[in-house]
């Protein structure tokens, strides 16, 4: 089996293009999905026989070109297979969960297409079963063409709320509510630039339409400060901007708190490295920014990958610009009316990591010795970012407390916590003990 | 449509060509596997393969529930049998 | 030699060795400052296979200060300060060829020698004692009274229960001597002299360079692997698994190929969490950032060997320590040749954690004027000629 000249590592918008972008140079490319189909999170396609849940019209059309032209283009997929890193003698390692082995590929370039993960709050309650991510509802929804059942409340912050929200009405089971943190009605700067953006603007008003039309309460200026078991039931403890409570009683609770890269354990983007290959990173892995530039950023970036470094495109760095400047004024049309921090008043007990078990006390107890605790220290002792999920939902909230418990320390950052070590994935020992060393190869 | 099936802890669930464990369970309303290691319940939660919350045995072998198909005669199994 | 205790005492280096010299002097109401280049069991101590344990060990020296090692850990234990990071278990070597019986068979006779509790298991016992392991076990010896720490943690007691601040970011760059003298009057940082009655430098590979000590010291990486929580199987472990090829492997082998030599031997630890810590190499490089996936799967499939059901487990993390060795095989603890209160703890490779609590015990009563507990004779840096001392 030859070596793909350029191999590129997740199969949504920002490694369809940058496969695309690299192929057209007549070079070996690949393409490495951990799933059965393309698309990614946000194109996640439905299974046979099953409508396609109501998008807006820009992304079936986005989708609609990047998925035909990448058929037309005859690029081979490994699907099934998760990337678990580059080794120290710089071979890509792939698990291939179709045969049980672990593949050790030697491409001249890697471009890392990992995509974003959701930003989550610890909350009281958030490790019931029942309780998800709003994301994580959405691809269900995508893959089964069905809303979760029962009622469902949605809480956190951002526009994917409302848009999921909009997609469950439209499916025929709209939420309970939407808790929104920010209030996008108030920020009145903000909303008026977004009519520089108006194919967002017009994605947005679709869905608030829907909301409005289904009736469905979108508490802004609130937050959901707690999740209890109530039987089989959750009650939803939500506070107002007035610092009034009330409680939801529902069947599912959607959490999302904003997005942010999925660049955990990644390593490090390189364009010279020693051994090994050429290491570039796309779309929302570099920079949470969403579909739109990500497809841009894999062109930049599959254009990189030929090149090995040097000249970027000036249409795409435009192309993504201009989403940065989108997604910052989202943020500040979202921004939280309640200046509080929602980290401040969690009480100790809140499961801040839930893969070790680890609470916000006892991340407390380690910030209340007089020495300040490096990221790495904290992990060690605190156990946080040490799990399975290896720090995905609990390493940027961990470094965001550690800042509030001892503000006079260094800040540390996700990656102190996390480190960049392969595998980014927990892998079977068995696929590993299956992998075929290739360092006698060249003797 | 021809539906298929898998057993998940000695239960028989139909599942539609495409679809993963999750998706399928989520159908016939069954939202945790059992309990993990740790005695948490799992979950889907992320539905991207990341938080490592819904794990499962698929046939022995450990998998995140939300990005693994579902094939007809597959055993799921939960992490942990305690309290299963 | 000096008699009275100093009231100030600057240790250099907050692994193990630092931190155990510093907890062990506070305890004695010395004025301790501990710095740190970087940060608290940043390098070997934070990536150690954490054996506290003379199984694989040969009569000498070592085996006598391993043997100390381990019942000052037992007795720490007992006094509560090790408590709960002290896992009490025995180590079980075992051999899967006609080869590695006739090893441990004399391998174990040294030990019982040494007056080592060992317990020799054919087949039989072993497959009733040991049931997860696999039937290519021929025999096994169970070596009693060992343990297992985890080096960040015992760190992280150790200055908790002394009270003692690290020095964060502080590198020491030499040792400032009292004019022609050679009484060492402080020790320079960045961040200006720091002054103390004594100086213990137990910097790891960082002694070298201050020390003038690179021809002497070598590092040496280790690569580690550790496994998801399997509490079931984890539970099924009577203790520890040492191959019995480690005996044959023990010291590099050469590689070839203009490579650095690299050896590697298996020992499966089951940790108090339920998780497995699975190991390892010994290569003579210090690229502490790198694991690849020839060691990684090379070291995994001789674990599956002798434990199949490891194949169904899921691997969550490789890691790699880059270890401090001298090339004589022994480590450096004792004064510093040409100081009269200048004082070295380094050297210990793969046995810092073991070590390094009895080494921290050492350095206090060196320091303070008294004979140490244990023989250090043989670990005397000034076995060594021509050690230089940057100042």
């Amino acid at each position: 089996m030859r070596d793909p000249d350029i191999l590129v590592i997740g199969g949504g918008p920002a490694g369809m293009s940058a496969a695309l972008e690299a192929a057209r140079s007549g070079l070996a490319v690949e393409l490495v999905e951990q799933r059965e189909s393309l698309g990614g999170a946000i194109y996640r396609q439905p299974i046979e026989g099953v409508q396609v849940i109501p998008q807006s019209a820009g992304a079936r059309g986005r989708w609609a070109a990047l998925s035909q032209a990448f058929s037309k283009a005859a690029i081979p997929v490994r699907f099934g297979s998760v990337f678990l890193g580059v080794d120290g003698h710089g071979y890509v390692l792939v698990e291939n969960r179709q045969n049980g082995l672990v593949e050790c590929l030697s491409p001249r370039a890697v471009v890392l297409a990992t995509g974003a993960v959701e930003h989550v709050h610890p909350r009281p309650g958030w490790q019931f079963a029942g309780v998800s991510t709003a994301g994580g509802l959405q691809v269900m929804m995508k893959e089964t063409g069905t809303a979760p059942r029962g009622s469902v409340l949605l809480a956190g912050s951002g526009p994917l709320l409302i848009a999921v929200a909009a997609q469950m009405a439209r499916l025929g089971n709209p939420p309970l509510a939407i808790v929104e943190s920010g209030d996008p009605y108030r920020r009145i700067m903000p909303g008026l630039s977004m009519l520089g953006f108006p194919k967002l603007l017009a994605e947005a008003l679709g869905y608030l339409k829907d909301i409005h039309l289904h009736r469905i309460p979108w508490l802004r200026g609130s937050r959901l400060v707690r999740i209890e078991r109530q039987g089989e039931r959750f009650s939803a403890v939500v506070r107002a901007g007035d610092g009034s409570q009330s409680t939801f009683v529902c069947d599912r609770i959607g959490l999302h708190d904003g997005i942010r890269p999925n660049d955990y354990g990644l390593p490090q983007a390189s364009s010279e490295a020693a051994a090994g290959p050429v290491i570039l990173r796309a779309g929302d892995c570099r920079e949470a920014l969403g579909a739109i530039a990500a497809e841009a950023d894999g062109r930049r970036a599959g254009r990189l990958a030929i090149q090995g470094v040097a000249a970027s495109a000036a249409d795409d760095i435009g192309k993504i610009d201009r989403q940065r400047r989108a997604q910052a004024l989202l943020a500040r049309l979202f921004a939280p009316v309640d200046d509080r921090s929602a980290l401040d008043e969690l009480a100790d007990d809140t499961l801040l990591c839930r893969c070790e078990g680890k609470t916000v006390g006892d991340l407390r107890n380690l910030c209340q010795r007089v020495d300040s605790l490096t990221g790495r220290e904290v992990k060690h002792n605190g156990r946080f970012a040490m799990g399975a999920c290896q720090g995905r939902f609990c390493a940027a909230n961990t470094a965001a407390l550690m800042a509030r418990f001892k503000p006079e320390a260094p800040a540390s950052s996700a990656a102190d916590l996390t480190g960049r070590r392969w595998p980014v994935r927990p892998v079977s020992i068995g696929a590993l003990v299956r992998a075929a060393s290739r360092d006698n190869d060249t003797q | 449509m021809t539906e298929d099936t898998f057993r998940l802890m000695g239960r028989t669930i139909s599942f539609r060509a495409g679809e993963s464990i999750a998706a399928a369970l989520q159908a016939v309303g069954v939202l945790t596997y059992g309990p993990d290691a740790l005695g948490n319940e799992t979950r889907c939660f992320c539905g991207i393969g990341a938080c490592q919350c819904c794990l499962v045995r698929v046939d022995g072998v450990v998998r995140e529930a939300c990005i693994t198909l579902a094939r007809p005669g597959m055993s799921v199994e939960p992490m942990e049998r305690r309290n299963a | 030699m000096q008699t009275r205790t100093p009231s100030t005492v600057i240790v250099v280096g907050s692994g193990i060795v630092g931190a155990a010299t510093a907890y062990f002097l506070a305890k004695r109401g010395v004025a301790v400052q501990l710095l740190d280049a970087t940060a608290p069991a940043a390098e070997a101590t934070g990536a150690a296979d954490g054996a506290v344990s003379v199984a694989s060990k040969r009569p000498g020296p070592m085996m006598q200060a391993a043997l100390a090692g381990v019942e000052l850990y037992r007795n720490l234990a007992k006094a509560g300060l090790f408590a709960d990071v002290f896992k009490s278990r025995s180590t079980f070597i075992v051999a899967s060829s006609d080869e590695e019986c006739s090893v441990l068979t004399s391998h174990a006779d040294a030990l019982a020698g040494a007056g080592v509790r060992v317990e020799r298991l054919g087949a039989a016992m072993l497959r009733e004692r040991f049931p997860a392991l696999s039937s290519n076990a021929m025999m096994a010896v169970e070596v009693h009274d060992e343990g297992h720490a985890i080096g960040y943690q015992i760190v992280h007691r150790l200055l908790t229960a002394s009270g003692t601040i690290v020095a964060r970011r502080t590198p020491v760059e030499g040792l400032v001597r009292a004019s022609g003298g050679s009484r060492v009057v402080a020790v320079a940082t960045p961040q200006g002299n720091l002054q103390a009655d004594a100086v213990v430098i137990a910097a790891g590979n960082g002694s070298g360079k201050l020390l003038g000590l690179e021809q002497i010291l070598t590092p040496r990486k280790g690569q580690l692997l550790i496994t998801e929580r399997v509490p079931p199987l984890n539970a099924a472990m009577a203790g520890s698994i040492m191959s019995g090829r480690y005996l044959l492997s023990k010291g590099s082998q050469p590689a070839g190929n203009g490579k650095p030599a690299r050896g590697l031997g298996l020992v499966i630890d089951p940790l108090s969490t339920g998780q497995f810590l699975i190991g390892g190499t010994r290569e003579d490089h210090g690229d502490r950032q790198t694991n690849d996936i020839d060691a990684v799967s090379r070291i995994l499939a001789d674990a599956v060997a002798l434990v199949p059901e490891l194949a169904a487990v899921r691997l969550l993390r490789s890691f790699a320590g880059v270890r401090t060795a001298v090339t004589d095989g022994l480590p450096l603890v004792g004064r510093i040749p040409g100081l009269e209160n200048a004082y070295v703890a380094t050297g210990f490779e793969g046995d810092g954690i073991c070590l390094g609590p009895i080494t921290g015990k050492v350095m206090s009563e060196l320091v303070c004027g008294e004979s140490p507990c244990i023989d250090i004779a043989p670990f005397n840096p000034a076995r060594f000629d021509g050690l230089g001392v940057a100042a």
